[in-house]
């Protein structure tokens, strides 16, 4: 190689590339979060008396920790049930000819196509008193009379669960692409069984995969104002309406935005964990 | 004038700026900004206020920023000096603290030509009231055959599972509750009983809305069949199709004054309040009263007609008779601590 004109090393690249996107963040999101940040540091609602009295009344009130638990666990239960529901489309995606992949990703890609409200509407036609789950139910005799579906915890994470699928679906999908099938077909001829190989060669590798949709399920799961409050209506409180009750009808902006920072934080300490889990993963993955 | 790439360009990029943020061209003169509410409001303030105030103005120039009373609050609220906004329209709660923060102006009352025509309840000397909102009882008359009478209907045993409420985010659950409170002994600085009572009504309550645009939702499902509810609401729904009926109960139809302020600091004032004069008019509250819109009028002159006439009150008189007005300066100092209890004790 000639030495004249050493070529540049093409690894590394000009960090002024990024500069214009992390100015926009600096300004339109750095900022704004910093605002709030020191809003919450009131203790009074027209923001004039500095204190941590707004992170006191939140986190020594059983009411408001309540509201943030069970937030947090609906997180989970939708999360939970997106993974049992997506793990056999994405792995049946791999296993299936070209055209029938096509149908897979088209069906997976539709709910992102509509907007979150029209999906939430279609859950509240699906699960109301005259739905089509308990018209079915009384058609057949399983019910004398409809049961109550809108507005129950259960509605919620069936409805999110929904919403939020696609999330869940292409992660896992990209995922067990990477596996080798040569690796399945081996670990079937040493001996083990469909389900061996499950648990100890297709789970493990597609952990990184699982990690990534878990991330972001929980994530949008617990931030999805409009379904929540569609679908399981004003006696279920949840973080994101806690929250609108406070800064919109309440006008208590400094209340409000101590519990935006909490809710963040305790968002970005369960995103820590899934991260620690895929450092875990990590050593599956690479193998 | 030589006409070169530069000067084009230069050109080009003004015109393109200007056109991109029409700011620059008003920065003298901007035209009038109302807030008005979305959805029906905004459709009933564009086809009809605002042509009557173009054609008394001269054709002067006005912008509709339909928004909620709570976004009109946090912008003007961060441009006190220069704010974005010249005419306000406010929930009574939210008209309660706009003039608590100072931020609007009191109406020139010796000026206006309408002000003394309004009915009592709607001099408001900080802001006129042009409109009311009503709410009382909304029915599906294909599952409830005998029409409600009365508040204490949505606690009969019949109705178990099929009665549909709101939380106190919105005005129309805040004032409900009053009204509940108030047939069982209380009043707006006591909604103890009204809390009672609601423990009472768990049986029947098939859903809590979060606001009352679900309401709506929910009796197109058949998911409720009985609710309190918002006149202007029920009608859109009707001309819809939706099998809903409203009847104003015994107790007397809740009234909430949509009042409509000057901001303070506004640079179109004397247009502001001309906008606002005009909302007041006869003429004005006529059309809007009538057919698709029916919204009931405050100004005594202007007749009462139509679905007005029939389902609420005949005239002024009669209006006065059958509304509830309610203490909107009481409930707001408790408001806080009941949405809090609400929250707490309200699980079905």
């Amino acid at each position: 190689m000639a030495a004249a004109s050493a070529p540049r090393d093409v690894t590394s690249y000009g960090i002024g590339l990024a500069a214009p996107l992390a100015l926009f963040f600096l300004a339109f999101f750095v900022a704004p979060l910093v605002q709030l940040f020191i809003l919450s540091l009131h203790n009074d609602s027209a923001g004039t008396l500095w204190g941590f009295g707004q992170y006191i009344h939140f986190l020594s009130d059983p009411f408001s920790l309540s509201v943030l638990g069970s937030t947090l666990l609906l997180g989970a239960e939708v999360t939970a049930l997106c993974l049992v529901l997506g793990f056999p489309i994405a792995w049946l995606y791999h296993r299936v000819g070209s055209r029938a992949q096509t149908l897979i990703i088209l069906i997976v890609l539709l709910p992102l196509l509509t907007s979150v409200v029209v999906r939430t509407f279609a859950w509240i036609v699906i699960l109301g008193r005259q739905g089509i789950v308990n018209s079915t139910l009384l058609s057949i005799g399983a019910i004398d009379t409809p049961i109550r579906l809108l507005y129950t915890q259960f509605g919620v994470v069936v409805a999110l669960a929904q919403v939020q699928m696609p999330l869940m679906t292409l992660p896992l999908i990209t995922a067990l692409g990477r596996i080798d099938m040569n690796l399945e077909d081996a670990s079937c001829s040493l001996g083990a069984g469909s389900w061996r190989t499950f648990w100890k060669v297709v789970l493990p590798l597609s952990l990184p995969g699982v990690i990534a949709g878990c991330t972001l399920t929980y994530a949008a799961a617990i931030t999805a104002f409009i379904t929540q409050s569609l679908v399981g209506g004003g006696q279920m409180l949840f973080m994101p309406m806690y929250l609108y009750q406070q800064a919109s009808t309440l006008q208590n902006w400094p209340f409000a935005s101590a519990i935006s920072i909490i809710f963040l934080l305790a968002v970005l300490a369960v995103v820590t964990v899934f991260g620690m889990l895929g450092q875990l993963s990590r050593g599956y993955g690479g193998a | 004038m030589m006409i070169n790439r530069r000067s084009l360009l230069t050109t080009a990029l003004t015109l393109g700026a200007m056109k991109a943020f029409p700011g620059l061209s008003y920065a003298q003169a901007r035209p009038l900004v109302f807030a008005t509410f979305t959805g029906s409001w905004e459709e009933a303030h564009k086809a009809v206020l605002v042509p009557a105030f173009r054609k008394a103005n001269a054709d002067a120039s006005i912008v509709l920023d339909p928004m909620l009373s709570v976004d009109q609050i946090a912008k003007v609220n961060a441009a006190r000096a220069n704010p974005p906004i010249d005419v306000m329209l406010h929930d009574p709660g939210p008209a309660l603290v706009a003039i608590g923060q100072d931020l609007v102006e009191p109406y020139p009352v010796e000026k206006s030509t309408y002000y003394k025509d309004l009915i009592t309840e709607a001099q408001e000397p900080m802001g006129p009231a042009p409109f009311f909102q009503v709410v009382g009882l909304t029915y599906n008359p294909d599952t409830v055959k005998t029409a409600p009478t009365s508040w204490a209907d949505l606690w009969k045993p019949e109705f178990k599972g099929r009665v549909g409420i709101t939380n106190l985010n919105s005005t129309l659950g805040t004032g409900w509750l009053v009204e509940v409170a108030r047939m069982h002994g209380g009043s707006e600085a006591n909604v103890d009983p009204g809390f009672k009572a609601l423990e009472a009504l768990k049986p029947n309550l098939a859903a809590v809305a979060a606001n009352p645009g679900a309401l709506a939702t929910l009796f197109q499902q058949g998911q409720i069949d009985i609710s309190p509810g918002n006149f202007n609401a029920i009608q859109i729904l009707k001309a819809r199709g939706v099998p809903v009926e409203f009847v104003a109960p015994k107790e007397g139809a809740i009234a909430f004054k949509t009042t409509i302020h000057v901001v303070k600091n506004s640079p179109n004032r004397d247009l502001a309040f001309k906008l606002i004069e005009a909302a007041l008019s006869p003429e004005v509250q006529t059309t809007l009263m009538n057919s698709p819109y029916l919204i009931v009028p405050t100004n005594s002159k202007v007749p009462m007609g139509g679905e007005i006439a029939r389902v609420l009150a005949k005239d002024t008189a009669e209006l006065k008779k059958k509304f509830v007005f309610q203490d909107w300066k009481k409930i707001n100092e408790q408001r806080s601590a009941w949405i809090e209890r609400f929250n707490r004790e309200i699980k079905i």
